[in-house]
């Protein structure tokens, strides 16, 4: 049994005649990542920043690290890293001068070279922050987060607008946080990045959770119809297959698509045919649904009324 | 080892206030270190340097260009020189211009960039943080200050008299305490940084035209009434008085005193209720 780094019950905001969040509730172990996923306006932004202390809730019970963020004690806020989007800093100062800066603010704060080399700027420690590019500045966010050696990191959508090999590094950076036994609370709507990184995932949509759970398992997903994909050889129509357990079967051109609760069975069959006949089977693929179509599947089911 | 129930009893306060002493000598060693960067940041900016220093500087000698040799009589047969007369009054605009417009700015500025809300993220108390943005200002004032007065002194023979340099020290403090915290306090209504320039100037410049600061004994006397509610008039009249020749005794106004202390009361009140409110339910 694992403690908890963060709980909240049946959490609520409100903004006037507005319920943003209405009833949520989750637990986030300790040295877990965490991951939000949600579309825009569902309510994420509302959630984090409530947890970080920022915003004030409605109704509803919120622990982190034990304490209640609307009061925002300093204790905890020595214990809390916090990356959020598009924030800034004091621009005309250096990385070495802004690291060591806020590090003062913390009792136990992290060498700043030490900081400054764990998010590869060491190159640019001395240059003045607006003169880093969006890569460089969403790194020396990271730096401010991680200089009070905090136990638990918040992560705003950390790698929007990064290339694809950022986006790795980014990646291998917070599993590195996780190995040093920080909880990490990440909200993103990239779904390849919640499968990359999370313990567990809530789908929060029209400001309440529709799923949560283990990434693989999410919505069901590793109970579902696995999916058999392959380019029918030429001159072979498709009732010329063998028997196959399926439950659905769909062509368009020369791609198949087999849905089958019997994957194995299924791919032995057909493979075992190809074989036999000499078929090649190009572009063969099993495969679950992926996380984005369960995402996909769930939000569209759960759409947004428009409140009356 | 034991203790009698009275060492006990005596000792559980005494500790808890010597670890209250202990943070609290932290927090003000903590403001000290952040008016080092805040000082840093400020003149690494070009722009607002020239805004606190360049302008005054240029006032000074545009002014003494156009009544150069001119006089104003002060009865009894005796007269100050033009300069005596603006040099005060320039100080005063510079004291305004590097307290209230830059913290107007400033503060819009840093709210627009999230800096205020990163800053309310980490242990440092909000206290200490603005505390540390005023103390750097009264750095700020005081370089500013050295450099106006050196210039009217150097440039135009300007005499600073000992007798009223505990006045002139009062009113400098008095002047910063009142538009720094009103400088801050006003940034609850500037929508953001673009406006802010606007607001701050538009508030200060036409209050600066009819209170005294360039021209002298043209004013009609209902202008003056409405510049004796607000506190530009105060400042630059307290420090012209403190300047002028024949005030005698230690130069002091006292009704002047009283307006800016009611406006620092009023600022330090603006002030509170524009930090009250946390960052993020602002928006």
């Amino acid at each position: 049994m694992s403690i908890s780094a963060i709980s909240v019950t049946d959490l609520r905001k409100a903004y006037g005649e507005t319920e943003a969040v209405r009833g949520v509730s989750f637990e986030v172990a300790q040295g877990d990542v965490f991951c939000l996923l949600g579309p825009n306006g569902a309510g994420k932004t509302s959630i984090v920043e409530i947890l970080e202390g920022y915003r004030t809730r409605t109704a509803g019970a919120v622990s982190v690290l034990g304490h209640d963020p609307a009061s925002a004690p300093r204790a905890l806020r020595e214990r809390v890293g916090i990356v959020l989007q598009e924030c800034g800093v004091q621009h005309d100062l250096t990385v070495t001068e802004l690291v060591d800066m806020y590090g003062r603010y913390y009792r136990r704060s992290r060498p700043t070279q030490e900081v400054i080399e764990l998010v590869e700027l060491t190159e640019k420690r001395d240059t003045r922050a607006k003169d880093l590019s969006g890569g460089q500045r969403r790194r020396l966010d990271l730096a401010l987060a991680l200089v009070g050696d905090p136990d638990l990191i918040f992560l705003d959508e950390p790698t929007t607008g990064f290339d694809p090999a950022a986006r790795r590094h980014a990646w291998s950076t917070v599993q590195s946080l996780c190995d040093l036994g920080k909880t990490v609370f990440l909200t993103t709507h990239y779904m390849d990045e919640a499968q990359a990184l999370a313990d567990q995932v809530a789908i929060v949509n029209a400001g309440q959770i529709i799923a949560s759970g283990r990434p693989h398992e999410l919505g069901g997903r590793d109970a579902r119809p696995a999916e058999i994909r392959f380019l029918l050889p030429p001159g072979v129509t498709l009732g010329e297959l063998p028997e196959i357990p399926t439950q659905r079967c769909e062509q368009s051109d020369d791609h198949v698509l087999l849905v089958t609760a019997e994957p194995v069975l299924a791919a032995n069959r057909l493979t075992g045919w190809a074989l036999e006949h000499g078929h090649e089977l190009e572009g063969l693929s099993i495969a679950q649904p992926s996380l984005e179509d369960i995402y996909l599947e769930l939000t569209a089911a759960t759409a947004v009324e428009p409140s009356t | 080892m034991s203790f009698t129930g009275e060492g006990v009893a005596a000792g559980v306060p005494d500790d808890q206030r010597r670890e209250t002493q202990r943070d609290l000598r932290r927090d003000l060693g903590l403001a000290l270190w952040q008016i080092r960067y805040e000082q840093r940041a400020y003149w690494r900016n070009r722009q607002r340097g020239i805004f606190t220093f360049i302008f005054p500087l240029m006032f000074l000698v545009i002014f003494g260009s156009i009544y150069s040799g001119q006089s104003i009589p002060l009865g009894h047969h005796r007269t100050m020189s033009y300069e005596t007369f603006f040099v005060p009054g320039i100080l005063a605009y510079g004291v305004i211009t590097t307290t209230y417009v830059n913290m107007a700015i400033g503060t819009a500025l840093l709210r627009d960039d999230g800096v205020l809300k990163r800053m309310q993220g980490t242990p440092l108390p909000r206290w200490v943080y603005v505390l540390a943005r005023i103390g750097s200002t009264v750095v700020t004032v005081l370089i500013m200050t050295v450099l106006t007065v050196g210039f009217g002194v150097v440039a135009y023979g300007v005499q600073v008299r000992g007798t009223t340099l505990p006045a002139v020290a009062v009113f400098l403090l008095l002047g910063t305490a009142a538009f720094t915290t009103l400088g801050i306090g006003i940034t609850r209504f500037i929508k953001n940084g673009e406006a802010a320039p606007v607001i701050a100037n538009l508030t200060l410049l036409p209050l600066t035209f009819i209170s005294g600061i360039y021209f002298h004994g043209n004013l009609s006397q209902g202008l003056l009434t409405i510049a004796d509610i607000f506190p530009v008039r105060p400042l630059a009249d307290g420090l012209q008085h403190a300047f002028n020749p024949i005030t005698g005794g230690s130069g002091f106004v006292g009704s002047d005193l009283l307006r800016l202390a009611i406006w620092t009361v009023v600022g330090c009140w603006l002030m509170l209720l524009m930090l009250r409110k946390p960052e993020g339910d602002r928006r």
